[in-house]
């Protein structure tokens, strides 16, 4: 029974064997070498131990990067947080068609992001984008900008698609966690005579701090994973500008190829899901057990 | 009774407030249809048409219908998101259900490694994937894209398919295993009949996140004719600059399957997502 038992599991352990966690290993190894466009396939590939690194360390572009992840992950998070938690609230009555228009509200995060990215490349372009349009319609002309090209606006770009696609997930997480609230505890609040605004304070957000807490941790690990999103929109220019730490592994591997370099980077940016992972599963641990 | 009473009364207030919203959030989706639908002089019109009228199907004949390029990357999309979608159901459903059936000692490490694989950013993965397919020339091919692919689907579907699993009452193994089912038979004969609606729903996240996968599709398929249509839309991105009416109907192409697997399966999907992110 036992050997059975492992045996459904096997293929599944296989692969990610092969598959995900060899690979990571030998990208580990990897960025303790000098590989550069020469060497990659054929060809010695000297031991540098922690070259490769140190590198990475007095490089102002992976600097650069650091900080633009921080207020892109930052940014986005409070964005799609506070706009979700707000439709939540919304959403979270019964009212003639509720269900349908909180469903039509998912379709902006099972959208592919390549097509998430290239509509809002469209909106805010710069001469014949819709954003801009809507600026000048409303007397705004001098704030109409070439959005994604301007080094100043475009981090700001990328962040509002990013706001736009986290909306409905942080919505229905928080949805799931207010209908978690027991009605009688709603009623006795109001029943004390508690406005809409204690009742907010005192009440609903005290028992919707676990569940904030675990779409909070998604949320930072799902912000800092994105990567077609900026690709698309700006290629991570102009210049460096919008080249957060998942750009910077990829033009250091794929668009300057040293590999070496790269893994590297890759090896650090490795760090902060598997932080994030561990506190996600503090988190929910006690859920496990329902 | 005054009208506005019963608009109140029966909270069609709170309809035409949601509308508003559903209305201003899905604006993108509609501006990409609307563009997707204007003769190329209207995309330079400036105020722009909000509506298309009347709708004009250029870029679809030109660039869809009449591009073999276009309609081979569809064609490679399918292929993938399918092989995606198969692989992943079979590797992944028998590990749920010994994961969430049978107390295996390495349930906890289990757990923690599916949450870490879809925590990671793809680009980290991409990359030595890239470097171990190139070696064992599965760079260029379906097969090295599919197993790519599945490397997300497949901790994702064990996060999605527990809690189907668990529900299942343990009396039925039991008795199972009284009539003289081993693991096996049971697993087939008694588990999987009963997560049919999992199976579903787990099918139809994976084929979706596979349709939309872009990350491992650039890295490890250089080769147009095997490009999938997100590649293929980063390409025409690239060439065409302002040629939006066309860019958006190609991206309108790529979004449809998502919107009608989506209308099709819309309970199936919020139900699964809900319950995997909050209780694993």
């Amino acid at each position: 029974m036992r050997v059975q038992a492992y045996l459904l599991t096997a293929p599944a352990a296989l692969f990610l064997v092969l598959f995900l966690f060899y690979p990571l290993l030998n990208n580990f190894y990897l960025s303790l070498q000098d590989v550069g466009i020469a060497n990659f396939r054929v060809g010695e590939r000297p031991f540098v131990g922690l070259a490769n690194y140190a590198r990475l360390v007095g490089d102002p572009v992976f600097h650069s990067s650091v900080g633009l992840t921080l207020l892109f992950v930052s940014v986005s998070l409070l964005g799609q947080f506070t706009i979700g938690f707000a439709l939540a609230m919304f959403f979270n009555r019964a009212f003639p068609g509720f269900r349908v228009l909180r469903a039509l509200m998912l379709l902006g995060w099972l959208l592919p992001l390549v097509v998430t990215a290239s509509i809002f490349r469209w909106m805010l372009e710069g001469d014949l984008g819709v954003v801009n349009h809507g600026l000048r319609a409303i007397g705004l002309t001098e704030l109409a900008k070439h959005w994604l090209t301007d080094p100043t606006t475009a981090i700001w770009g990328v962040i509002l698609a990013n706001i736009w696609i986290g909306i409905p997930f942080n919505m229905l997480l928080l949805l799931a966690g207010l209908q978690g609230i027991p009605r009688s505890l709603l009623e006795a609040s109001i029943v004390d005579g508690a406005n809409g605004w204690q009742r907010f304070w005192h009440v609903i957000w005290p028992l919707m701090k676990p569940v904030s807490l675990t779409v909070l941790i998604l949320g930072v690990v799902y912000t800092f994973k994105v990567f077609d999103l900026i690709l698309i929109m700006t290629g991570g220019g102009p210049v460096n500008a919008t080249t957060i730490l998942t750009m910077f592994v990829y033009r250091t591997t794929f668009e300057f190829f040293r590999f070496g370099e790269g893994a590297a980077a890759a090896v650090l940016v490795m760090l902060i899901p598997l932080l994030f992972t561990i506190g996600y599963v503090r988190a929910t641990r006690h859920e496990e057990a329902l | 009774m005054s009208v506005l009473a019963w608009i109140k009364r029966r909270r069609l207030h709170l309809t035409v407030t949601g509308l508003v919203i559903v209305g201003v959030y899905l604006f993108p989706a509609y501006w990409m249809v609307a563009t997707s639908l204007k003769p190329r002089a209207e995309v330079f019109a400036s105020p722009p048409a909000i509506v298309p009228y009347p709708p004009d199907f250029g870029s679809y004949q030109d660039e869809v219908i009449g591009n073999p390029i276009l309609l081979r990357a569809f064609l490679n999309s399918a292929i993938i998101a399918s092989g995606a979608t198969l692989v992943t159901l079979v590797i992944a459903v028998p590990a749920t259900y010994a994961l969430a059936r049978l107390r295996l000692r390495f349930a906890g490490s289990a757990r923690f490694v599916t949450i870490l694989a879809q925590m990671l950013p793809a680009i980290v993965v991409a990359t030595p994937l890239f470097v171990l397919f190139s070696r064992v020339g599965l760079v260029n091919s379906y097969l090295g894209i599919i197993l790519a692919v599945a490397t997300i689907t497949i901790p994702f579907a064990l996060v999605i398919l527990r809690p189907f699993f668990l529900a299942i009452p343990t009396e039925l193994d039991d008795a199972a295993s009284v009539d003289g089912c081993n693991v096996f038979q049971t697993f087939l004969h008694v588990g999987l009949p009963l997560v049919r609606p999992g199976l579903a729903t787990v099918a139809a996240f994976t084929f979706l996140l596979a349709w939309g996968e872009f990350v491992f599709a650039l890295v490890l398929l250089q080769q147009q004719s095997l490009q999938p249509l997100t590649v293929l839309l980063n390409t025409l991105i690239g060439q065409y600059g302002t040629r939006w009416d066309h860019l958006m109907a190609v991206a309108t192409v790529i979004g449809l399957p998502i919107v009608i697997v989506f209308i099709a399966l819309q309970r199936l999907i919020v139900g699964g997502l809900t319950a995997g992110a909050m209780k694993d």
